[in-house]
This record gives structure tokens, C-alpha cells and sequence, in this order.
């Protein structure tokens, strides 16, 4: 296949028979209770230096009690995969976890932009379709897919895709390379102890996130009986096959909703708006997750359960959500 | 410019009036949710609204709430909620008839920047969030509208940095040789001043409308690049008291998106 164009940007390729390999040898196809805490699943399955996804946004399902947990423990040098990210690249970036990102879209504020500006992080361009899109390749275990996005840009000149001549039609398509993390990390409404887990609403990419990564963690707001998703196989989003840890976190995507179950707290993150301009993320960090101990001790310290009580009050747009 | 309403309430009501009932059009975040909303209750009542998020055909409820777009009072009462992947190839596929973005910069060409200022990738003046979905909407989608508030330095001979791919270089099927879909690209940008569309010759951002009140040199002025100029350039309607009703009372009464004026040159 003759090869057209190729972006700049760096990639951390795997070739699909060591994927294979691993998903052989290290995901577990017999049933067992994978349940941790938060601080365990993530001191066993997140190390320095990993390439970590996460799967929709910080308003809206995402696994923000897994976030908070990584920079409580100071995981270092992360590549981080901002398919859609908002608040929790900023974090991550404010705590000096992160030192790559490959961008779909990123950043609540400015903090990462000037991190970028002043060198502090690197990125490579992507999109975020593309960035789904590469995570479908790996969960499919193929070493690309092919995509009519990126044509013709700069984008694709600082991603890591290749642009080739179309082997059956002839026109250029662009090639974007699998991605495999060593990480996903999907926050969801419903899960078992195995990992099976049910994800309501619409979303990005739960599925292909927990599908390409090595290590999987979920969160969820709800442990249910393995019976109950017997009864009702066409609600799991996630077969238990591909997570490792199983982490029940109630409120486990404040301060984003759950949608059905609780709503964004808008006064957080007006909180956070302030602090981020100010330029005061250490302290947002400070309050929220270092003089913290846990997920838990964050929602009875720093949330308390009027506020809790509230955002389930004001969560009730219900149906489609069960 | 008129003193009663707000750059938004302009850009979003001339936005609004193109899009036309029992179409598709894939929606981003911010002004242009707010645009198909409006459409829905005025001219396009079965207007099929797709998010990135996935969500099919939603009927969001007002008050709008800014931040939740993928939230259930966004996505209410949809057709379907499917995910990234998923809508992205319904687009690619060609079912979607109009994107609606945001731009931080275009060219002549209606390229589109929002990605970075400067010259060095790696290091650039000013870096922003980058394409998210746009690079895709402006690529899969029939007919591309960009909306974007009326300022010198977003009008430009040369984006630094193409984002999402407008008409290219301009040069006959640019895009079709790039590998893009044929018969896509940018159709209309609409500014708090104007609406542009694009001479099917040259490719060229081509000035359709201005707003009552101003007069085309007015608009020319506050670009830096220069666009063509229709024969006949059309008096575009200010918003109408329907529509400022409509936006103020029923969608965004905490004015979060209708209460935006571009910053002071």
C-alpha cells in the first residue's frame, strides 16, 4: 500500500499478538469477586509511566473518584488519553501526573494550555473520533482502522496517523494506529462483583475503552447481584472478561452526574472555575483530595450529605435510565 | 449594532434560520446547542438533532443548562443514544446533513483553527482545547456551518494551524483529492455582523449578508482577511421578538450563552 502522508506525532504502537498475549494470560475467565477499594485497585493497577484512558466526561459519568484516587497516590509521567476530557486533565496536569497527551479535546480552563505553551507537557493531535476510533482498533485487536477524518490538516500532521492510497478504491484514506492503554478507567451506573457493568445513557466509548486496555477499573455507583444481569443481558455494557477491579464507589462521578441517579453540582464546579483561574489548583487539590483520605471521606468531609441529598433531588430525569 | 440585544442573540438567531425542519444536523457544544433549540421551536420542529456523545433525535429541555451536554435534560426524549464511535460513522456514512461549530479562526478557504496561535507546534503563543469533534463534523458532515463572534483576528488570510478542514488550499476538489467525502465542506459562517457562504468557483469565503444597520464596508473593516463580496448582499433580519423570547424566556433565562459579547478589540 503506497503511503500518502504521515503525522509527526508519537505513538506508543503494540503489535497485536502481544496484546493477544496479554489478554491471554492476565484477564481472568473465571468468576471472581474482583471487588478493591479504591486505593487498592489503583496501587495495583495504575504505575507510573502508563498510559491511561478514561471514558466520558467530567460532567457526566466519569470515573472522577478513580482520578482523584491517581493523584492522591502521585502517580508520575502518565500519557494521557483526553478523548473528551474537561476537569480531569486538569488535575492530573495541576498534580504533575501527567507529562504526555494525546488530545481529542482537553483542559477545563487554561492551566493545561499554559502547561503546554511553557513546554511542561507534550502533545500529539488527535480528534475526538479518532481517538474512539483507535481505541475500537485495539479492543478489535487489529493494528489500524481506517477513517475519511484528518484529511487534508494539520491535525494530522502532528498526530500519529498515516494517510495511504485506498487499496480497493484508490482514494486517500487516513490510517490511525490502534491504541492499547495500560489503563481504562469507566465509571458506570451498575456492575457485579465479576465486572460485569451496565452503563445507561449515551456515552463515548465504555465498550471500546474496556475492550483495549490491559488493566480495566470500573467504578460503580451500584453493586448488583450477577443474577440480575443474567435476567437482563441486553443491559451490560461491559462483560466481566475484560476488568480487573471492580470498585464501588457511590457518587463516584462527582462532582459530574450520574445520569438518572444524580446531578452535576454546578457549585463545585463554579468553585473550581474561581480556584482554576486564580491559578489556585493546588488548593482545589489540597481540599478535595490530598487531605483526604478516600472517595468516602471526600463526600462526608467535603460534600457532606445535604449536598448529596440534593443532587439526587435534583436528578429527575429518570427514564431511559434504568 | 443594535442596543437591545447581545452578539450570542445575533449569531444564534441567524443560525437558527438555516436549519431547515426534518434534517439531520450534528450539534456542538455551546452556541450551537442553543441554535438548534431555537430552530426546533420556531421553523424546525422535527429538526434531528445528533450529539458526540451519541445521543440521536434528543427534544432537550429548557433551561438550557450549559455545562451537560451529554446530561439527561440534553439528551431528553431521544430517538437513540448510541456512543462516539457509532454517530461518528453515521456522519462518514453521509447521514447527517449539517454540522453546526464553534471556530477560534478561519481563512478565506474556511479552514478552521482551534487548536493553537503561533508557529511551533510544541511550543505554540497560544495553545487551545483542540478539534474534539470538529475535525470530524467539518469532514463528514453535507453542509458545515461555523458560527463565530464577528472579531479582526478570527478573520484570517492563513489559519496557523487547520484544525478541521475547511476548502483546503481552494484549488478545484481540494477536499476530494485530500481523500474527503465529496460534495462536503463549510457552507455558511455566521458572525454577530454577517453570514458568508462560499463562491462555488474559487472557494472563496464569499460576504451573502449583513445585519440591518451596517453596511458591508462596516463588516469588511473588521476583517483581515478580504471576502468576496456577493453581487446582491441581502439584509439580514435582526433577531426577531420571537426569537429573543424564545432565547430569553424559555431556553436561556440565566443568559449563559445568550449573554456572551465578544471582548473589546
Amino acid at each position: 500500500m503506497e503511503t500518502l502522508h504521515e503525522g509527526a506525532g508519537e505513538l506508543r504502537f503494540t503489535d497485536p499478538d502481544a496484546v493477544r498475549a496479554w489478554m491471554r494470560d492476565h484477564k481472568r475467565r473465571e468468576f471472581v469477586d474482583k471487588t478493591l477499594s479504591d486505593a487498592d485497585a489503583v496501587r495495583r493497577f495504575v504505575a507510573d509511566g502508563d498510559y491511561v484512558s478514561f471514558d466520558f466526561s467530567s460532567f457526566t459519568r466519569g470515573p472522577l473518584a478513580l482520578i482523584r484516587e491517581i493523584i492522591r497516590q502521585g502517580r508520575r509521567d502518565l500519557w494521557y488519553c483526553a478523548k473528551f476530557t474537561l476537569m480531569e486533565s486538569t488535575l492530573l496536569a495541576a498534580a504533575g501526573a501527567v507529562s504526555r497527551i494525546d488530545v481529542g479535546f482537553m483542559g477545563l480552563g487554561d492551566t493545561l494550555n499554559r502547561a503546554v505553551e511553557e513546554g511542561k507537557i507534550k502533545v500529539t493531535e488527535w480528534t475526538n473520533g479518532t481517538l474512539t476510533l483507535r481505541h475500537m482498533a485495539g479492543g478489535m485487536g487489529v493494528p489500524f482502522l481506517p477513517t475519511r477524518a484528518l484529511l487534508g490538516t494539520d491535525t494530522l500532521k502532528y498526530s500519529g496517523a498515516k494517510v495511504v492510497r485506498d487499496p480497493f478504491g484508490g482514494k486517500p484514506i487516513a490510517l490511525v494506529p490502534a491504541v492499547t492503554p495500560d489503563v481504562g478507567l469507566i465509571h458506570v451506573h451498575q456492575a457485579d462483583v465479576y465486572g460485569n457493568a451496565r452503563c445507561f445513557g449515551p456515552g463515548v466509548s465504555p465498550l471500546e475503552t474496556a475492550a483495549a486496555s490491559r488493566k480495566v477499573i470500573i467504578s460503580t455507583d451500584e453493586i448488583i447481584d450477577h443474577e440480575d444481569i443474567r435476567k437482563d443481558p441486553s443491559k451490560t455494557t461491559i462483560p466481566y472478561y475484560m476488568v480487573d477491579a471492580v470498585v464501588y464507589a457511590p457518587f463516584g462521578a462527582y462532582p459530574g452526574g450520574l445520569p438518572g441517579v444524580y446531578e452535576m453540582d454546578f457549585e463545585h464546579f463554579a468553585e473550581y472555575n474561581t480556584l482554576e483561574r486564580q491559578g489556585q489548583l493546588k488548593g482545589y487539590l489540597d481540599k478535595y483530595v490530598y487531605s483526604v483520605g478516600s472517595h468516602l471521606e471526600m463526600l462526608e468531609k467535603r460534600v457532606g450529605l445535604a449536598r448529596l441529598n440534593d443532587l439526587r433531588r435534583r436528578a429527575t430525569v429518570k427514564e431511559g435510565y434504568r | 449594532m443594535m442596543k437591545d440585544c447581545t452578539e450570542a442573540e445575533v449569531m444564534i438567531a441567524l443560525c437558527a434560520r438555516l436549519l431547515e425542519d426534518q434534517k439531520t444536523a450534528f450539534i456542538g457544544f455551546g452556541m450551537p446547542q442553543v441554535a438548534a433549540i431555537l430552530a426546533q421551536r420556531i421553523q424546525a420542529p422535527q429538526l434531528v438533532q445528533v450529539f458526540e456523545f451519541g445521543a440521536i433525535g434528543p427534544t432537550p429541555l429548557t433551561p438550557f443548562v450549559r455545562n451537560t451536554m451529554g446530561g439527561p435534560s440534553n439528551c431528553y426524549r431521544s430517538l437513540a443514544w448510541t456512543s462516539m464511535n457509532q454517530i461518528f460513522a453515521q456522519a462518514q456514512v453521509g447521514l447527517v446533513d449539517y454540522g453546526v461549530l464553534g471556530a477560534t479562526q478561519i481563512d478565506i478557504y474556511g479552514n478552521v483553527n482551534s487548536t493553537l496561535l503561533g508557529e511551533d507546534y510544541q511550543r505554540p503563543r497560544k495553545r487551545f482545547p483542540g478539534s474534539g469533534g470538529a475535525n470530524e463534523v467539518a469532514s463528514f458532515c453535507w453542509k458545515t456551518i461555523i458560527i463565530m463572534m464577528h472579531e479582526k483576528r478570527r478573520f484570517v488570510p492563513r489559519v496557523d494551524f487547520v484544525t478541521s478542514p475547511g476548502y483546503l488550499d481552494g484549488t478545484p476538489e481540494a477536499r476530494e483529492r485530500a481523500g474527503l467525502p465529496a460534495g462536503t465542506g463549510p457552507w455558511r459562517i455566521v458572525t454577530s455582523k454577517a453570514v458568508f457562504g462560499f463562491d462555488e468557483d474559487s472557494k472563496k469565503m464569499t460576504l451573502l449578508g449583513v445585519l440591518g444597520g451596517l453596511t458591508p464596508e462596516q463588516v469588511l473593516a473588521e476583517m483581515e482577511l478580504k471576502p468576496l463580496v456577493a453581487a446582491r448582499v441581502e439584509t439580514l433580519k435582526p433577531p426577531t421578538e420571537q426569537e429573543l423570547r424564545i432565547l430569553r424566556e424559555e431556553i436561556d433565562p440565566a443568559r449563559t450563552i445568550i449573554g456572551r459579547t465578544a471582548k473589546a478589540a
